[in-house]
């Protein structure tokens, strides 16, 4: 009993894989080249990661409730597009960012509306997402980049605390923000038990799509916080910007062990996906590996990922039928 | 000549469940046998394992003396056995020739489909069972009787079909046309194929079968010839057990108080017109056949589908129930006969399964959960309703069936509801964990619970039950008091609508 509670935070032969694969990735990239494993590259790679990462935690617990998001790209370029547009107007750039953000939680409402009332696949509703916001982002600015001269937008990609970029700091405070909210709250269980099975669920007296709707709402926020970080660190907001985003995401979170069946998974594990996805990004690009070559590898890589969450089902089904069989 | 399917030591585990159990038997060509058992005996789980859609976890089936693994119904199909399933398996697009010969259309030389060829093979099928149906009519058109029909001339149009299982092929069907599905049955016999019929109902059993296998906990108990044994001896023998003394044992004083729940005039999509009072400390049973309506009519009560006219009072009070969530804070809740898909929350621990319904009362303002609350609260409901588990962090499906209920009724018992609504508590629970659900339900309804059993168990419900509600075809045809309550009249109200002496 003693050893069950203490082990909450699990660091069970999923996570020593992931670990190992980590492992394998910095060593195979070091010895390519020694600048891998510089401060400063390992905080390049921290930087590059905080779009990503703040997806992949919107991902996490779209995908844990039996949902997914195929819009935060265009979510995310339009938001910055839009920042800078505005701030462009002279519009002070806190309210820029709120009315940012208000964008993309109407977007999120929007992308439950299509999951919860038209029933229709959070695949395909989402794809119609990245499509409409992606022409919107064109459609606002002209489609030509638009550049920012507001200093304190500025800042926000520039500013270092502890010679850590704040982008970092973002990200990794709505990491630690949104797993203690995964683990430890209501909200968080509701999530995966609706994931399990959404009318085991509703029968069970939580409200699914009021559940849903929160994390599409949650993901539309972290796109758009995402979106004007990375339009400030840019310089500018640029409407062909993120596209792939989501591929990126949604691989970090299935190597972190988020499975697609729903109802399992957790934050910690997407840390490890994250930071195993960025830094196969980061070592492709410093060993010249060409970027059409860098999309082969990137598919490989989520082909990775579909396998070692097929084959955790496959074990989770063979220990589920050798433990159920000692109860009877 | 003829053909012999013969099974040896077959075994199926599911987590959770040993669904079938070193099943042996053999099935002769030219023979009606039936499969007997009740509901989770595991006589479809053996049709499914012998078209290939399971694969056992031990044993063997033969086929003439041939060992066969079918790895798909697909491949089941194509050596000769077929099974045709409650639910049609046809495409409502299609033609009835398409649908028969979907796959393996004949083609003219040219390589193209001959669409008129094959409405030639299917008019001669069609003539052989003698139907008025056309080999061009698309299959949408037809009745849910002749869309039956297409899916048996679809086995039948393979010269190989040397086993046709059926699975309750007459629950949808009206009585002539039950007629002439025996006929067609019949038709199969004299052409020595091997018939397995699966079906609840005594007097299919005894007009059309010759042989009747008879299961019981998923283990093959006997077959004895159809009609030398008496109908009450072969329900003896699939029910395998008198619980006549578990019913004695039980601990029925109570005081049945003031009306406590009143349904008036409720639908749904479901359900039409039903309305019934249930008193406290009551435990009122809801029989009828399967289908009858009675899952239904209680989705409707806790607002899991929607109520399209009709009024509840709890305790005198109007009351709407728009979702479950509603109903449980009116103290209403529901065990649901799906325990799988709509009991359990299958990813979760045995702890978070039993805290769901709690999660309001066990967090704060912030929406943190107390996780030493929830750790009490499972560690009492483990106690109170001696659920076997290592511990409650334990994952809810590896569990027994027993014991995963077990957690369902904690669950709610926590939230302390007045109405207690059971859809087949016991379904694929073993005798043990039964006789325990039926002192538990006892012991709730004496500290005053309003209780509502749904169960298909005759002797359940008579055994249990203070009063008894008959629904038939989505309504309620009648009430009989527990101490005039007899199998056959329940039975009667069910399938007939009215008690016939």
């Amino acid at each position: 009993m003693e050893t069950n509670k203490k082990s909450r935070i699990k660091i069970n032969g999923d996570k020593i894989v992931l670990l190992a694969a980590i492992v394998v990735v910095f060593g195979l990239f070091t010895s390519l080249n020694k600048n891998f494993l510089s401060v400063t590259n390992l905080i390049n790679i921290l930087v590059a990661a905080s779009l990503v990462g703040l997806v992949a935690v919107g991902h996490t617990y779209l995908i844990i409730a039996g949902q997914n998001d195929l819009s935060p790209g265009s979510v995310a370029a339009f938001s910055g597009v839009m920042a800078a547009l505005l701030v462009g107007k002279g519009v002070p750039f806190g309210v820029a960012l709120i009315l940012t953000i208000g964008c993309g939680v109407l977007i999120g409402f929007f992308n439950a509306f299509m999951v919860n009332r038209i029933h229709l696949e959070a695949f395909i509703a989402t794809l119609v997402t990245q499509s409409i916001i992606r022409g919107f982002a064109y459609i606002i600015c002209g489609g030509k980049p638009v550049s920012i001269s507001n200093r304190t937008f500025l800042i926000l990609g520039k500013a270092r605390i502890l010679n850590i970029p704040l982008s970092v700091w973002i990200m990794v405070i709505c990491i630690i923000i949104f797993g203690i909210i995964l683990s430890k709250t209501k909200f968080g269980r509701s999530v995966y038990a609706i994931g399990g099975s959404m009318e085991a669920a509703r029968l069970a007296g939580l409200n699914p799509k009021r559940i849903i709707t929160t994390c599409y709402v949650m993901m539309g926020i972290l796109c758009s916080i995402g979106g004007v970080i990375f339009a400030a660190r840019m310089n500018s907001g640029q409407p062909a910007a993120n596209v792939n985003l989501e591929f990126d995401a949604i691989t970090a979170v299935i190597l972190g062990g988020v499975s697609f069946i729903g109802g399992v998974g957790n934050m910690g594990g997407t840390i490890l996906g994250i930071i195993l996805i960025q830094s196969f990004n980061t070592g492709l690009t410093m060993v010249n590996v060409p970027s059409f070559w860098q999309f082969v590898a990137k598919g490989g890589l989520l082909l990775f990922a579909l396998a070692t969450d097929y084959l955790r089902k496959q074990k989770r089904e063979r220990d589920l039928l050798s433990a159920s069989m000692k109860n009877l | 000549m003829g053909s012999v399917l013969e099974f040896q030591n077959i075994s199926k585990y599911f987590p959770g469940v040993k669904a079938l159990d070193q099943v042996s038997f053999q099935a002769y060509s030219g023979e009606i046998l039936a499969f007997l058992g009740e509901n989770g005996a595991g006589k479809s789980t053996l049709l499914k394992v012998l078209n290939g859609d399971y694969q056992p976890t031990g044993g063997k089936y033969l086929l003439d003396g041939v060992e066969k693994h079918f790895q798909s119904p697909h491949e089941a199909i194509e050596e000769g056995i077929s099974v045709i399933y409650q639910e049609r398996q046809i495409l409502l697009e299609l033609s009835v020739a398409e649908n028969i010969y979907l796959g393996r259309m004949p083609v003219s030389r040219m390589g193209f489909i001959d669409i008129r060829k094959a409405n030639e093979m299917t008019e001669k099928i069609i003539e052989d069972f003698g139907l008025p149906i056309s080999p061009s009519t698309k299959v949408k058109d037809l009745s849910i009787a002749y869309q039956q029909m297409v899916e048996i001339m679809k086995a039948y149009s393979r010269e190989n079909l040397k086993v046709i299982c059926f699975d309750e092929p007459t629950a949808s069907l009206s009585d002539s046309e039950i007629e002439s599905l025996f006929k067609i049955i019949g038709k199969l016999k004299e052409e020595g194929k091997i018939i397995i019929y699966v079906s609840h109902r005594m007097d299919e059993l005894r007009r059309i079968t010759d042989k009747v296998a008879i299961f019981k906990d998923g283990r093959y108990v006997a077959t004895v010839e159809t009609g030398t044994v008496p109908e009450a001896e072969l329900i003896r023998m699939m029910v395998g057990r008198d619980l006549g003394d578990i019913y004695r044992s039980l601990d029925r004083k109570k005081v049945i108080g003031d009306v406590l729940l009143e349904v008036k005039n409720l639908s749904s999509d479901y359900v039409k017109e039903n309305s019934f009072i249930l008193r406290k400390g009551e435990v009122l049973g809801f029989s009828g056949l399967v289908g009858a309506g009675r899952t239904e009519l209680m989705r409707a009560v806790i607002g899991a589908d929607e109520v399209k006219s009709g009024e509840i009072y709890l305790e005198g009070k109007k009351i709407r129930n728009r979702s479950p969530h509603e109903a449980m804070e009116h103290g209403i809740v529901l065990v649901p006969e799906d325990r799988k898909l709509q009991g359990i929350l299958s990813n979760l621990s045995v702890s978070d399964n039993m805290n769901i319904a709690m999660l309001d009362t066990n967090s704060n303002r912030l929406g943190f959960v107390n996780g030493e609350k929830e750790e009490e609260l499972a560690q009492k409901g483990i106690r109170d309703f001696k659920i076997k588990t290592p511990s409650p962090d334990k994952k809810i499906v590896e569990l027994s069936g027993g014991n995963q209920q077990k957690c369902i009724v904690a669950r709610w018992i926590s939230t302390n509801p007045k109405v207690l609504i059971l859809d087949e508590p016991t379904k694929g629970i073993d005798v043990g964990a039964k006789s325990e659900f039926y002192h538990m339900i006892c012991k709730f309804a004496k500290e005053g619970l309003g209780i509502i059993l749904i169960s298909s168990e005759l002797p359940e419900v008579i055994g249990l039950s203070d009063r008894i509600i008959v629904m038939k075809s989505l309504r309620i045809t009648g009430e009989i008091a527990a101490e005039e309550a007899t199998e056959s009249k329940l039975l009667s109200l069910g399938m007939i609508g009215e008690v016939q002496e």
